[in-house]
């Protein structure tokens, strides 16, 4: 059967470079028809940069890419309109739909149905795109406002613009992130119905147990590099992980037990109208406590809550069993809560060097006349950079130039230096490369031993499995369930938060 | 179809420590190269704009001239020291030369006449008095344009622009739109500025202007405020990152508020000095100075969007927009042209700014 089927797509050597990362180091793939090709990876391994340089949207540094047109034909320069024209349709990571637009506008942006005199066709464009959500079974008014709907809502009317345009080669980035688990399960069948009709598909994903599920061939990429190409009937999940990860996982997750102590943080009916409801829970001294979502569930919030940017919300915080309103990042510093926010971009000032950046949440609690010791600031910063191995050591550059590992590290340092009790990661390993991931978790691991608490937000579930005491799902804002360390599997997670 | 790789090879050779690629060290020369292009390319640009002017008019270099463009220079360098840290803090003040104008306006008319508040009789007031009262209006000017700005949610631009209307409009008030003393309160109440005030605008100490040491001294009250104080550090956060200054519990409206009031202060005194040399005060004096603060600030290597520069390099901003006033003098060009050429060097240096950074990086 194999060799009937025709070869799609071939890309050669692709390289590509950002300032400061090699997001591809000469990565071969391939695509034929009638197979879904799964490209894993982790967060930052370079996947979303090999389809946007397919697509067209992002330029090749080096390399080639061959496509079918009737025979295979070399694409010199690859633009979305070209891309478009060739057949190969894209459903990106990040939505791309306008959210001002209508869901039927949206499907059809950029050719919208027309009548005989020229006009917008709009009773075809509703019944059109009523047709296409209903190929993926959902149920969507046509004329809501794009921004209005939820994630998951969003990413389905994504997938649907996407076929819509009746793709031969269709990409598919992680777009099950914000599915639920029966959204999921019906797009899979979406999936197999399109591969008999002989589309070839890649589909994009940081989730191993969905491998098997979907997968003909599955290409691992690390750091930018093609480790390699199987069949997923002869690879194995453990091979898999491994292969992700690129070391053994006692080296990736370090992780020592550590006696929980007292209970740092109290949270009783914790609600912030539409994104969050009644949630409870408590974090003790030394204890990792893992907050598990789909896109959209609400993860955010909660940290950002915590932190005291969402001044409107009730319910009761306590602190050491004291009941303390924290309406302010300036309160919640003052009570020993840090926050390493979800875009690295909103915790570093760039242009100020490391020294700064490190003391800035101790400074911002000064009075503004008081007299400031860049000495003394430098010291500081030189025992963090010993401490956390922040890497180039020099102290008068801008934080900007750092490579995202290191800008993370810097962002930790400043609630260490602080006396921070409480920290709350927010999918603190997004965007940087595996070594930095491996770095960051012995470093939550040590913070946990000398008696800090930790809430870790993460999507992903292997991450949270491996470094969580516990791991609470959130649901639609709401908490769906809290599992002990040990006793949850990444399909228990995904069915819990979906 | 599918290469068959043995699984084992590749697996357990763990990768290194992102391995540092070639291009950083090379953003690092470019930025050195665009810092040292900031400095010393302004200082470059003012060092041959003299060396111009000393060979196409006589009258350059001689001692009294110097001491012209000290003066000159002052009261553009003290707006400008304010300013700059408005715009650091990714802020703007087009309402400086207008504080300037009220703060001296109110100051001189109870320095010069008796005025009747809510039946209370009070002027002329004593020299100290006068000061006192300047610096309290300006810093009250500032601090409702710091309220307007960050309780009304108000854009900075915006908010300073129409505040401008509203300072001008109440000096205008005070004054009746009159000088300030003019000849009527002169001659008829006999009153004069206190000597003191003149000599802070027209005096001199050992041949130095009175006016350019105050500069030099509020140039090194901002060098020294933006680099040791708390204040100074939370200026640089906000107007490098809002969001993360947030984050790190900087307290931004604060900071706008105190950066916004600090400015108005400085635009009261250079309403001082301004009043002194001219021996006199009225509603309007110092306008077009609001664009030549913010000219000297960007020429000097201040980021117009924030969180990036330094007071020593207005200063030298605004000695390059003094002497460059004073050549055009010295070499008989019309005010009228004047303007227009200052308002077209004000372009031409943000032009050159965005080049420069979209060149060099960041
Ligand atoms: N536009 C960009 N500018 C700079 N760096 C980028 C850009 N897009 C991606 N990167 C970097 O390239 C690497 C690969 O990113 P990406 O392809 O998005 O990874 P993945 O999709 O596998 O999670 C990451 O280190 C990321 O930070
Ligand atoms: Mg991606």
């Amino acid at each position: 059967m194999k060799q009937e089927r025709r070869l799609l797509l071939l890309m050669e050597k692709i390289d590509k470079r950002f300032p400061g990362v090699h997001a591809l180091d000469h990565v071969d793939f391939d695509l034929y028809e009638g197979e879904v090709h799964v490209l894993l990876g982790e967060n930052g391994a370079g996947k979303s940069t090999l389809m946007k340089i397919l697509s067209g949207s992002l330029p090749r540094d080096s390399g080639r890419i061959f496509i079918r047109n009737h025979e295979m034909q070399e694409i010199a320069h690859m633009s979305p309109e070209h891309a478009q024209a060739l057949g190969i349709g894209m459903v990106y990571q990040e939505l791309s739909l306008v959210p001002t637009l209508s869901v039927a506008e949206n499907i059809f942006l950029g050719r919208l149905p027309r009548n005989r005199f020229g006009l917008i066709d709009w009773k075809r464009v509703h019944g059109d795109a009523k047709a296409s959500l209903n190929t993926l079974g959902i149920d969507l008014d046509t004329h809501a406002i794009t921004g209005s709907l939820s994630v998951a809502e969003q990413q389905l009317t994504e997938i649907a613009r996407v076929l819509a345009s009746q793709p031969r080669i269709l990409v598919l980035d992680e777009p099950t992130s914000a599915l639920s688990d029966t959204e999921r399960t019906r797009l899979f069948e979406i999936i197999r119905r399109l591969r008999e009709k002989g589309v070839g598909i890649i589909y994009i994903s940081h989730r191993l147990a969905e491998v098997p599920l979907i997968g003909d061939r599955v290409t691992v990429l690390r750091d930018g590099q093609k480790i390699g190409t199987f069949p997923t009937s002869e690879v194995t999940e453990d091979q898999l992980i491994q292969m992700v990860v690129g070391r053994k996982l006692t080296e990736q997750y370090p992780k020592h037990g550590v006696e929980k102590g007292e209970v740092l943080l109290r949270v009783e009916n914790l609600s912030v109208p539409g994104k969050l409801e009644n949630i409870s829970f408590e974090v003790y001294a030394g204890e990792i406590l893992g907050v598990f979502g789909l896109m959209g569930a609400g993860q955010n919030e909660l940290a950002r809550a915590l932190f005291g940017l969402e001044p409107a919300y009730t319910g009761r915080i306590y602190i050491r069993e004291r009941l303390t309103p924290i309406r302010n990042s300036e309160g919640a510093i003052r009570v020993g809560i840090g926050l390493i926010p979800r875009d690295r971009r909103e915790g570093l000032i760039p242009m100020l060097s490391i020294p700064p950046n490190i003391t800035l949440g101790q400074v911002s609690q000064y009075s503004p006349h008081r007299v400031l010791s860049l000495q003394k600031e430098k010291q500081v910063a030189q025992r963090y950079i010993k401490e956390l191995r922040i890497q180039p050591p020099i102290l008068d550059r801008p934080v900007l130039y750092l490579s995202g590992g290191n800008q993370q590290k810097v962002v930790l340092a400043r609630w260490l230096y602080g006396d921070t009790q409480i920290l709350v990661l927010d999918d603190p390993t997004r965007g940087i490369d595996v070594g930095a991931k491996a770095e960051v978790f012995s470093i939550m691991d040590s913070l946990s031993r000398r008696g800090i608490g930790i809430v870790f937000i993460s999507s992903e579930m292997q991450e949270l499995l491996a470094m969580a005491d516990r791991i609470l799902v959130l649901r639609r804002g709401r908490i769906a369930s809290i599992f002990q360390r040990g006793e949850v599997d990444q399909e228990d997670l995904l069915r819990s938060a979906s | 179809m599918t290469e068959k790789i043995p699984l084992d090879t590749k697996i357990d050779s763990t990768p290194e420590l992102a391995a540092p690629s070639v291009s950083p060290s090379l953003q690092v020369r470019l930025e050195t190269l665009r810092r040292w292009l900031v400095q010393a390319g302004a200082l470059l640009a003012l060092l041959l704009l003299s060396l111009y002017l000393s060979f196409a008019t006589p009258h350059f270099l001689t001692p009294s001239n110097i001491a012209n463009v000290a003066r000159q220079t002052a009261v553009t360098a003290i707006l400008a020291v304010g300013q700059t840290m408005v715009i650091l803090s990714a802020g703007i003040d087009l309402s400086v030369a207008a504080i300037a104008g009220l703060s001296a306006s109110v100051s001189a008319v109870l320095m010069t006449s008796q005025v009747t508040v809510l039946g209370l009789a009070i002027g002329p007031l004593p020299f100290v008095w006068g000061v006192l009262v300047a610096l309290a209006v300006g810093m009250l000017a500032g601090f409702l344009n710091g309220l307007i700005i960050t309780k009304g949610r108000i854009p900075d631009f915006i908010a300073t622009l129409g505040m401008l209307g509203v300072y001008r409009g109440i000096a205008l008030l005070v004054t009746g739109g009159l000088p300030v003393p003019s000849h009527l309160t002169a001659t008829e109440l006999k009153g004069y500025l206190p000597e003191a005030l003149i000599w802070l605008g027209a005096g001199d100490i050992l041949g130095f202007p009175v006016p350019g040491l105050i500069a030099l001294i509020i140039v090194g009250l901002g060098w020294f405020i933006l680099r040791y104080t708390a204040f100074g550090r939370s200026i640089y956060a906000v107007g490098g990152n809002r969001e993360a200054a947030r984050i790190s519990g900087i307290n931004i409206h604060r900071t706008k508020i105190l950066v916004y009031t600090f400015s108005g202060l400085m635009a009261a005194i250079a309403g001082l000095v301004l009043t002194g040399r001219l021996n006199s005060a009225n509603a309007l004096m110092g306008e077009g100075e609001e664009l030549r603060s913010i000219a000297a600030t960007v020429i000097g290597g201040t980021n117009l969007f924030g969180g990036e520069g330094s007071v020593l390099g207005t200063l030298i901003g605004a000695m390059i927009m003094g002497v460059l006033g004073n050549g055009l003098n010295l070499l008989n060009v019309s005010a009228f042209w004047q303007r227009v050429i200052q308002g077209l060097v004000i372009i031409l240096v943000v032009v050159l700014d965005q080049w420069r950074r979209r060149r060099f990086g960041s």
